[in-house]
């Protein structure tokens, strides 16, 4: 702790997404294509190879015409925290490279990419298929490699990659706060690019650390529970495996809640009333 | 040692006995080829391993720095806390509008190549790091532990020539990251610029070397 | 002395110790894992430098968003909603984010070309220029000017103005843009509450939304303005009950979701109406009860449009109509909205006239959360066009009802009297239904000229393209729809980026074909540039709309009050019917718009491409939904084969068997199966355009097909 203190302050950055608000329109998925160079091939189709850091999911609520319904699930990297340093995220606690790790300032969990060596164990551990392996190394088409960041360098053929809560844009927030003398990044200066694009306005982005921020208002995270939400409506995917995610989720639909998790007969009943 | 010698001989020829001639001649090639690839390994090998550059004209950076008093005159903080690095055409016409030029060898080429065609000069920067390195000016040179620049990157501010661009010819980047020496020999702060360079000073000013996601990208 | 092989072994040895105490080993494994880290320099390593924003308009689709571009070091590197701008307030939706990958798309059109034989050939844009002008000269001296046409993609907008003005001066009333709800909205305003005028929503203020299909967030009206305004219409729980045969994403959306027999919807409407005005639940302020024309709609929707009769007809249950019906004429200030989906195309009169039946009896005409009908604004201050004896009795020719009805004219023979056509933002031979007799139709006109920026499937069949530059490239005046939105804006799209290509402006190409024309064309064209000439035609804005880059026209309501005539709604009895005959084709194909697939005259992008489900596309295949039931009478399971049949056409398909549809429907995305020469793109499934046949109706010679009858068996 005596480290972290010397390095200013410590953030937990965390997201909630509203999935009643979520309209599946994919804005978040191309934003977060275009801000963080990932590139795309010919053929998308095969989902397990197609590199997508924000993934939007439909469910169905399996009920047949006209009872059914569906509601979207973007699904960006979790940002485990686990419960403690022991004790990281799955992938953290199974890299053999130290190529993911948790920042300690922000919680957010980087991929090192020249530091991957591609044995994509950390890809197994994830519980949220969060991360993709290229299988290729990135070609743009003659002349589109023109639009590409600086911010994010290309990943090669070999390595994984996933959603980094677009920490560059931490980084130029915080760039920003040293020449103008500050120790801290205001709210809005931090937002990862899918929360900016989304039209509908779903998904929420901040420092779950700050009761100012709206996603703490939001979530309400319990710091005595591994920052379980205090929120009813709010929940994390598969929370039983005590990831302990960063990202949040929000629905009055109950079956929507309920999908989060793989509940055995009769268990939902008993908990879902008391989620958080 | 010749009996070593002869052991080795009778292992690697076998029944053959005679031949001490040689065995002495072994010994002289082996000696030769220490000798040389030792020298090369000290020599040859960083004049083979690096490329020399030349700048596309020198640049003075004492004439400047006399004129203009500071560092960051030219290579400044931007407003959104970004690096402005190496000033472009337009910053240096801004100064040279007023002020001639044309005076020496150099400053003809800079009018006569980029400012007549208004071109950017290709400079080589000495201390480009490679594109999974995220490095913040800001962070270093603004708050409570802000860091001179010859900190890392030495007297350039004094010099009068530009010296010529060395770039590795296997990883491409500048001679000045692993530093002149080529066993990597640090007597100063700003000799080398690899990660644990870096890593080194952070663990002495914040008590830790720092997390991956701090430099990369 | 002899050199033996111990002498070798002494050399090696000494090599060994010689670079084990020189640095080189050490060295070179710390060079080579670095080089491999970065594998060999083959990955492009991003430019850096100053970040700067720019703003402009996006132009993709009419919906006419601000857009904020990010640039480095001058390269545009991202875009963003523009947080300030009146329509997408900071939004942006999916295909806009990704418009740098049309920008700097390598399958763009670099140069003028012409059609030699089957191959198109590079040309100048002087020669390209001169060509098209020796046509043109031809066709004058034959007394012929009204034989050159133009379709455009939109009505509004200066460079739409200027190839106007170009037929005009030249002889020809052939212009022609491409139809789209709004086509119909503008019928139903005109013949409702008096000619030009025009209808649009304000929606943002409404507090009931009945929507006729309408994928409110799915690109219906200006798409981001839309997305915004349902989330805000959640946060302040306005119920949007969402009437289509299937579970789109805004019926996912929708407070209640109601499954109707697609093609019945108008029936709906005017049972709605029936009941409205039965239970005297109308507006009796701005309805009097002595108007004939509502007279005469009362009894027919009391006689025709029972409840009873209308529950049978849509398949709703009686009790949720009468439930409709109250929960509208009750809500404070309800709405109704139709067009299908994007309301890409035209819609059916009956359907739009007895959906906005149900807007006057609410009595929401130019109130705030209401209709808001108006004359079309038109902020363009053209000089008058001045016309020789040729062009004044050329111009005087009648002219076709619409384009659908000339291309059927001209598909019909080869003797055609179109000679030239003028291919502007639009792509008829991909989005056009039966597209293989749009085809046709433009294989018998003998001179086209295509201004598109892709090689698409009408720039394929050009005799000369002359490229045009995409939306960052180039100033112009983009218009918001007028449907859609009621807050009228005129936005400037700006070159941020110096042309990737030896493109050219639309509006500097006709400028430079009118020139070369030379007479009384050219002196109807006197702006040395398109800029100078946009400049001059918005004088009165043009500050305003360059300074900021927007400029509102109107956003309030006309004070006035429309009178309503309802004869139009009774006097349109028929509603648009799937064609072919229900024996053979037991099943109806309908087109399903996917927010995530462009389904216009432009193309998908890679990225757009990539976050489409694999239900959707899987490789080069295309999924079709399926319900359940259907899928099993079919004997047909997910992920297998199939080939659809309908009256035009067949296509193979694999089945994505999908709960959400109503059975008896095949749902196929629309805005698929281009043959662009892009392969990230292109040779996706197929163009459902294809499979559906045009159903023109009489009155507007408008195609409002919405689908067709269609089969589906295992292959």
């Amino acid at each position: 702790m005596k480290q972290e203190q010397k390095h200013g302050k410590t953030y937990k950055f965390g997201m909630a997404i509203d999935l009643d608000k979520c309209t599946g329109c994919g804005s978040c998925m191309v934003a977060c294509m275009s801000e963080n160079n990932v590139p795309f091939k010919v053929d998308e189709s095969n989902k397990k190879d197609s590199i997508s850091w924000m993934k939007v999911f439909k469910l169905t609520n399996g009920k047949s015409f006209p009872d059914t319904e569906i509601c979207y699930l973007p699904r960006p990297c979790m940002h485990c925290s686990g419960k403690d340093s022991h004790n990281p995220s799955p992938c953290v606690s199974v890299c053999p490279a130290t190529a993911t790790d948790t920042d300690p300032t922000t919680g957010i969990v980087s991929q090192i990419y020249t530091r991957c060596f591609g044995c994509r164990y950390c890809m197994a551990a994830c519980p949220y298929h969060a991360r993709y392996f290229n299988w290729w190394d990135p070609k743009w088409p003659e002349g589109m490699e023109k639009y590409l960041s600086p911010d994010v360098s290309p990943r090669m053929r070999g390595v994984v990659e996933k959603c980094s809560f677009c920490f560059h844009r931490y980084q130029e927030a915080k760039d920003k706060a040293y020449v103008e003398d500050r120790d801290e990044i205001n709210e809005e200066e931090y937002q990862t690019s899918c929360t900016q694009a989304c039209p509908a306005g779903a998904i929420t982005f901040g420092d779950l650390n700050n009761p100012s921020h709206a996603i703490h208002q939001l979530v309400k995270p319990d710091p005595h529970h591994y920052g379980k939400p205090r929120n009813p409506k709010a929940f994390r995917l598969l929370e039983r495996l005590e990831t302990n995610p960063k990202v949040y989720y929000i629905s009055e639909k109950e079956w929507v809640r309920k999908s989060g998790d793989n509940y055995l007969e009769g268990e939902w009943e008993k908990v879902k009333n008391h989620h958080g | 040692m010749s009996e070593k010698e002869k052991s080795t001989e009778l292992c690697k020829e076998g029944e053959k006995t005679e031949g001490d001639s040689g065995l002495g001649l072994g010994v002289l090639f082996f000696l030769i080829a220490f000798v040389v690839v030792f020298l090369s390994g000290w020599l040859l090998f960083p004049k083979l391993l690096y490329s020399k550059k030349e700048q596309p004209f020198n640049f003075n950076h004492v004439l400047h720095t006399n004129e203009t008093g500071s560092c960051d005159t030219c290579h400044f903080l931007r407003e959104d806390g970004s690096y402005n690095g190496i000033p472009d055409l337009a910053s240096c016409m801004e100064c040279h509008e007023e002020e001639p030029m044309g005076d020496t060898e150099d400053e003809l080429i800079f009018c006569e190549e980029y400012i007549a065609k208004e071109k950017e000069v290709p400079w080589f920067i000495y201390s480009k790091q490679p594109d999974c390195v995220f490095f913040s000016h800001a962070a270093h040179l603004k708050g409570k532990n802000s860091m001179e620049c010859k900190t890392c990157h030495g007297d350039i501010g004094e010099s009068e020539e530009s010296k010529p661009y060395e770039e590795n010819r296997i990883t491409g980047y500048g001679r000045d990251i692993w530093g002149k020496s080529i066993w990597g020999i640090k007597k100063h702060s700003w000799d080398r610029m690899k990660m644990d360079d870096c890593a080194e000073c952070h663990k002495e000013e914040t008590g830790s070397q720092g997390a991956c996601f701090q430099c990369h990208k | 002395m002899k050199v033996d092989r111990r002498s070798f072994l002494g050399l090696g040895l000494g090599a060994v110790a010689g670079a084990a105490v020189s640095p080189a080993g050490m060295k070179l494994t710390d060079d080579s894992s670095i080089m491999t880290q970065n594998w060999f320099g083959l990955l492009p390593v991003p430019i850096d430098g100053e970040i700067t924003f720019d703003n402009s308009v996006c132009s993709l689709c009419k919906g006419s968003c601000g857009i904020t571009v990010k640039k480095v070091a001058g390269r545009a590197i991202k875009i963003e909603g523009q947080d300030d701008h009146p329509i997408n307030k900071g939004g942006i939706c999916l295909h806009g984010i990704a418009g740098l990958q049309y920008l700097y798309d390598p399958s763009r059109i670099k140069s003028p070309l012409q059609k030699i034989g089957d191959r198109f050939e590079k040309i100048s844009w002087d020669d390209a220029v001169s060509h098209i002008a020796e046509k043109l000269t031809a066709i004058k001296d034959q007394q012929k000017p009204e034989s050159i046409a133009c379709i455009s993609g939109n009505d509004e907008g200066s460079v739409s103005e200027l190839f106007k003005r170009f037929l005009k001066v030249f002889g020809s009333n052939n212009f022609y843009s491409m139809a789209s709800m709004d086509t119909t909205w503008e019928t139903t305003a005109s013949k409702m509450h008096g000619k030009s005028n025009t209808l649009s929503f304000d929606i943002e203020n409404s507090s009931f939304i009945l929507s006729f299909g309408s994928g409110f967030i799915e690109g219906w009206g200006s798409p981001v303005h839309c997305f915004k305004t349902n989330a805000a219409r959640k946060k302040k729980n306005v119920n949007l009950y969402q009437i289509e045969p299937r579970l789109s994403n805004t019926a996912a959306g929708a407070d209640k979701w109601i499954p109707i027999k697609p093609g019945t919807e108008a029936d709906l409407a005017l049972g709605l109406c029936n009941i409205i005005i039965n239970e005297e639940i109308y507006d009796i302020t701005s309805i009097s009860k002595s108007n004939s024309s509502f007279q005469a709609f009362s009894k027919m929707v009391a006689k025709d449009y029972t409840p009873e009769k209308v529950a049978e007809t849509t398949g709703i249950d009686l009790a949720l109509i009468k439930q409709i019906a109250h929960k509208f004429a009750w809500a404070d200030k309800p709405i109704a909205i139709a067009g299908k989906g994007r309301g890409d195309t035209a819609g059916d009169t009956k359907e739009f006239a007895a959906v906005h039946a149900l807007n006057c009896l609410a009595g929401n005409i130019n109130k705030k959360g209401g209709t808001w009908v108006s004359r079309k604004n038109n902020y363009l201050k053209f000089p008058l066009a001045k016309m020789d004896s040729i062009a004044k009795n050329g111009f005087s020719k009648p002219r076709y009802t619409s384009f659908e009805t000339l291309i059927d004219k001209v598909a019909q023979s080869s003797d055609s009297d179109i000679q030239a056509l003028f291919v502007l933002n639009s792509n008829p031979c991909y989005t056009m239904r039966d597209s293989d007799k749009v085809i046709k139709a433009f294989e018998n006109i003998p001179f086209k000229v295509s201004f598109s920026s892709f090689m698409d499937e009408t720039a394929k069949k050009a005799d000369i393209i002359l490229p045009t530059h995409m939306f960052l490239e180039r100033y112009e005046d983009i218009p918001s729809p007028s449907a859609g939105i009621t807050k009228k804006t005129v936005g400037l799209s700006r070159p941020l980026v110096k042309p990737i290509f030896d493109t050219n402006n639309a509006g500097d190409a006709i400028l430079m074909i009118a020139k070369a024309l030379k007479g009384n064309v050219a002196e109807n064209f006197p702006w040395s540039n398109y800029k100078k000439c946009l400049e001059s035609v918005t004088k009165d804005i043009w500050s305003s709309l360059s300074d900021k880059g927007f400029v509102v026209l109107t956003d309030k309501p006309s004070y006035l009050k429309p009178s309503t005539d309802f004869f139009h709604v009774t006097n349109n009895l028929k509603s648009v019917e799937a064609q072919g005959d229900k024996k053979s084709f037991p099943l109806t194909l309908i087109s399903i718009d996917n927010v995530r697939i462009a389904g216009g005259e432009i193309a998908s992008s890679p990225f757009a491409i990539k976050t489409v489900s694999d239900k959707v596309i899987k490789g080069t295949d295309i999924l079709v939904e399926l319900n359940p039931e259907t899928a099993a009478k079919a004997r047909l399971a997910h992920g297998d084969k199939a080939k659809i049949t309908t009256p035009v056409g067949s296509a193979l398909v694999k089945v994505n068997v999908f709960e959400g549809i109503m059975p008896g429907l095949i749902g196929m995305a629309q805005g698929l199966g281009r043959t662009l020469d892009n392969k990230y793109v292109a040779d996706k499934g197929v163009n459902i355009n294809k499979l559906i046949a045009p159903v023109i109706e009489p009155g507007s010679g408008q195609d409002a097909a919405w689908g067709i009858a269609a089969s589906i068996s295992k292959v």
